[in-house]
């Protein structure tokens, strides 16, 4: 028994003994040299990495992500090379809790320098936000889609990246059924003829679905009324709009893909991702990310990709689809103001750094918003880029409550599983998505879309 | 023959749920083992198609799984042993000594066990950040060093042991420290077993607390390593069964060597009844 305590107690003191919260063992050395010899890069926004940063002393930064730490981590290395009395601490958090702990530690004086921002929870965050030091109008320059992002003139975060909805293919179903490149359908028409072509049923029962989009419903029902030049939200930009004929419309041609074409089945493969990834299905709908699970989760599907179809040949919509933005990093106002000067610098580094740049977006399968990127041969040979054609025909709704995406959810379920008439469940989630708007002030951005005409 | 027909049927029982409920363990580790493509696949094996050891050879690749491992094996040792010794301590305080306020104190300890955690962690975080604690092992001991429900069990188990044998060790000249250290402790083995089984297995679960207070990420546990597995769009779930099975290893250890004490504790307890 003895022993044991003795054992316990020394296991408690060596323990105790690494209490300390330390900065766990910076890299920073004082930099004496300003004059680096490199050269000032950038377009409109330049980088400069020929000074001292914090006089040359050392510093530490905490830079808070919630995935891609690899790719972020590139950034810091890069910077450190240049300013070796920078020291960045990448912390890797899990998504969902990195909103409960982030706001948490911003209200403190501990919080991170940096930290990765979601535009989901622009709420949350903007309070604790340092504007960028950087003009909008050089910033508006470089990366596209800055004046959705402007607050009394200033701006706290952009997008480095647009995210947008997309048809994925099976190539081997796709060969299989005889089709090649020029089947690619430019309309839904010819999506629907291709669809039936890739749909294999045994009897009454499905052996392929054409065209899955089981639990997929709010990822395209807030995109595709966009194409009849339908928003989300009233011209007030505070009301929102989805009992509308174009989302009827959009509900009745994705009903009709099962009821009418039956080249699927709200009970074959209930999450069409997964039965996409299993196999199970030849096409359906998805936005960029999927790129990224197909990697992970079922590396062995070969895939394609073609841009979501519009409703007339060779009529451009008003827009092709709803997009979101990967948002840049933020910083925190509550960090000392050495801190804040040196993330500062460093944001000017991140938002020139071209290579770096195109590879983060590569990385998460977004569109760069960097602009000297647009064309870049690699971007445009991406997989899941190379579809999406001209990036101006997408609308951005803003920051858009949850809501939507739950409601839209609820009123497909209705209709597929519960028999409720698609104009009754649209009602709903009209009724629902106002009541839920009206205790907040979102304020919608679609009236900054290129092309916008309010209707 | 109707025992023996009802005793075959209540084992038969009891293995179809014993059966059921360790069916999802072994269906972790044996899919620890797959590829992700296999363990997202249609048809799904109980065992691996093709046997692979990829899951567990990247798994250090993707976090320092070796340094989280060791973190959660100290804190979770400390911490155990810590709340085992001040819980014996307050127990045998509110089972053998009659004081003012005995049965408030009890109250009080027991009160504590009946406030949601949930409601708790907020002002909790707001207390160890405001005294500069965040970051810091201390910020996870502190708080688990006293356990309401540690100290409910340890003073009913103390109750029953005999004043008489407290009495006459006094009356050998026995001091108190050594009463508590050499006879009541030994003496509640078996509930001291089964405390350090539960009081083990919560602080290596244990992940919003140690994930709020603590940053570095040389520092955090393995509890909140294994999160990292789960991205925002998709999951390692390979990656992630091979961590989780690794993981429970210590969990396992403990449960054994306790369990073995605190059976023998009982048997011995029950010879000596």
């Amino acid at each position: 028994m003895r022993k044991t305590w003795v054992a316990v107690m020394a296991t408690a003191c060596l323990a105790l003994s690494a209490c300390g919260s330390g900065d766990g063992g910076s890299t920073a050395v004082k930099d004496t040299v300003a004059d680096k010899g490199l050269p000032i890069v950038g377009e409109t926004v330049k980088y400069d990495p020929n000074t001292l940063v914090n006089d040359g002393e050392p510093i530490n930064l905490e830079w808070w992500m919630w995935d891609g730490d690899e790719t972020f981590g590139q950034f810091a290395e890069a910077y450190e090379e240049i300013h070796p009395n920078v020291d960045i601490q990448i912390v890797n958090q899990p998504w969902d809790d990195y909103w409960t702990k982030l706001p948490l530690q911003l209200q403190s004086d501990d919080g991170p320098a940096l930290y990765n921002v979601h535009n989901s929870h622009h709420e949350n965050l903007i309070t604790y936000m340092e504007p960028y030091d950087i003009p909008v109008d050089e910033l508006a320059a470089d990366y596209a889609g800055v004046e959705a992002h402007v607050i009394d003139g200033k701006v706290y975060y952009i997008d480095f990246g647009m995210m947008t909805g997309l048809i994925f293919y099976n190539t081997a179903m796709w060969e299989a059924a005889g089709l090649t490149d020029a089947d690619i359908p430019e309309t839904w028409d010819e999506f629907r003829d291709v669809a039936k072509k890739l749909t294999i049923r045994d009897g009454n029962s499905f052996t392929q679905a054409g065209f899955n989009f089981n639990s997929q419903f709010k990822e395209f029902s807030l995109g595709l009324p966009y194409q009849q030049g339908q928003h989300l939200m009233a011209a007030d930009q505070a009301t929102p709009d989805l009992d509308n004929q174009a989302m009827l419309d959009t509900i009745n041609l994705f009903t009709g893909f099962y009821d009418v074409d039956q080249v699927g089945s709200k009970d074959f493969g209930p999450v069409a991702a997964d039965s996409f990834g299993q196999g199970q299905t030849a096409m359906i709908y998805n936005w960029g990310h999927f790129g990224g699970t197909l990697g992970t989760n079922f590396p062995e599907i070969e895939y394609g990709t073609f841009r979501t179809p519009v409703p007339e040949a060779g009529v451009e919509p008003y827009a092709h689809d709803r997009y979101n933005g990967e948002s840049t990093l933020g910083i925190n106002a509550k960090a000392s103001d050495a801190q804040k000067a040196v993330a500062q610098d460093f944001l000017r580094f991140y938002l020139t750094n071209a290579d770096l740049m195109k590879d983060l977006s590569l990385h998460y399968s977004v569109f760069p918003m960097y602009q000297p990127l647009a064309d870049d041969p690699d971007v445009l040979a991406h997989p899941v880029l190379s579809a999406l054609g001209d990036i101006t025909k997408y609308v951005w709704p803003g920051p858009i409550p949850a809501t939507f995406e739950t409601s839209i959810d609820t009123m497909w379920q209705d209709i597929l599983y519960n028999g409720v008439a698609p104009e009754t469940a649209l009602a709903t989630a009209q009724k629902t998505v106002e009541t839920d708007l009206s205790s907040t002030d979102f304020v919608g951005v679609e009236n900054l879309y290129a092309g916008y005409s309010s209707k | 023959m109707k025992t023996k027909a009802q005793s075959i049927l209540l084992n038969v029982a009891l293995l179809v749920v014993g059966l059921l409920t360790v069916f999802p363990f072994v269906w972790m580790v044996l899919s620890a083992f797959k590829s992700n493509a296999e363990i997202n696949s249609l048809d799904q094996t109980f065992f691996p198609r093709e046997w692979t050891f990829d899951n567990f050879i990247s798994m250090q690749q993707n976090f320092d799984f070796a340094r989280l491992m060791a973190n959660s094996v100290v804190l979770s040792v400390t911490i155990t042993a810590i709340s085992i010794y001040t819980s014996c301590l307050a127990g045998f305080v509110l089972a053998k000594y009659t004081f003012r306020g005995r049965g408030f104190l009890f109250g009080f300890v027991l009160s504590t066990m009946m406030v949601p955690w949930a409601v708790t962690i907020i002002p909790r975080y707001t207390m160890f950040t405001e005294v500069g604690l965040q970051g810091s092992y201390a910020s996870l001991i502190i708080p688990a060093i006293l356990s309401g429900f540690g100290i409910f069990m340890m003073r009913q188990n103390m109750s029953a042991v005999p004043d008489e044998v407290l009495e006459a060790a006094r009356l050998d000249g026995a001091s108190e420290i050594f009463i508590f250290h050499r006879i009541v402790m030994p003496m509640s083995v078996n509930a001291i077993s089964a405390l350090a089984i539960f009081q083990f297995l919560w602080v290596w679960e244990d992940y919003l607390w140690p994930y709020l207070m603590i940053n570095d990420p040389s520092k955090q546990v393995l509890a909140v390593g294994l999160t990292t597995f789960s991205g925002r769009y998709a999951t390692d779930f390979g990656g992630l069964f091979a961590a989780t099975t690794i993981s429970i290893i210590p969990v396992i250890v403990v449960y054994v060597i306790f369990q073995r004490r605190f059976i023998a504790g009982a048997a011995s307890a029950a010879v000596k009844g």
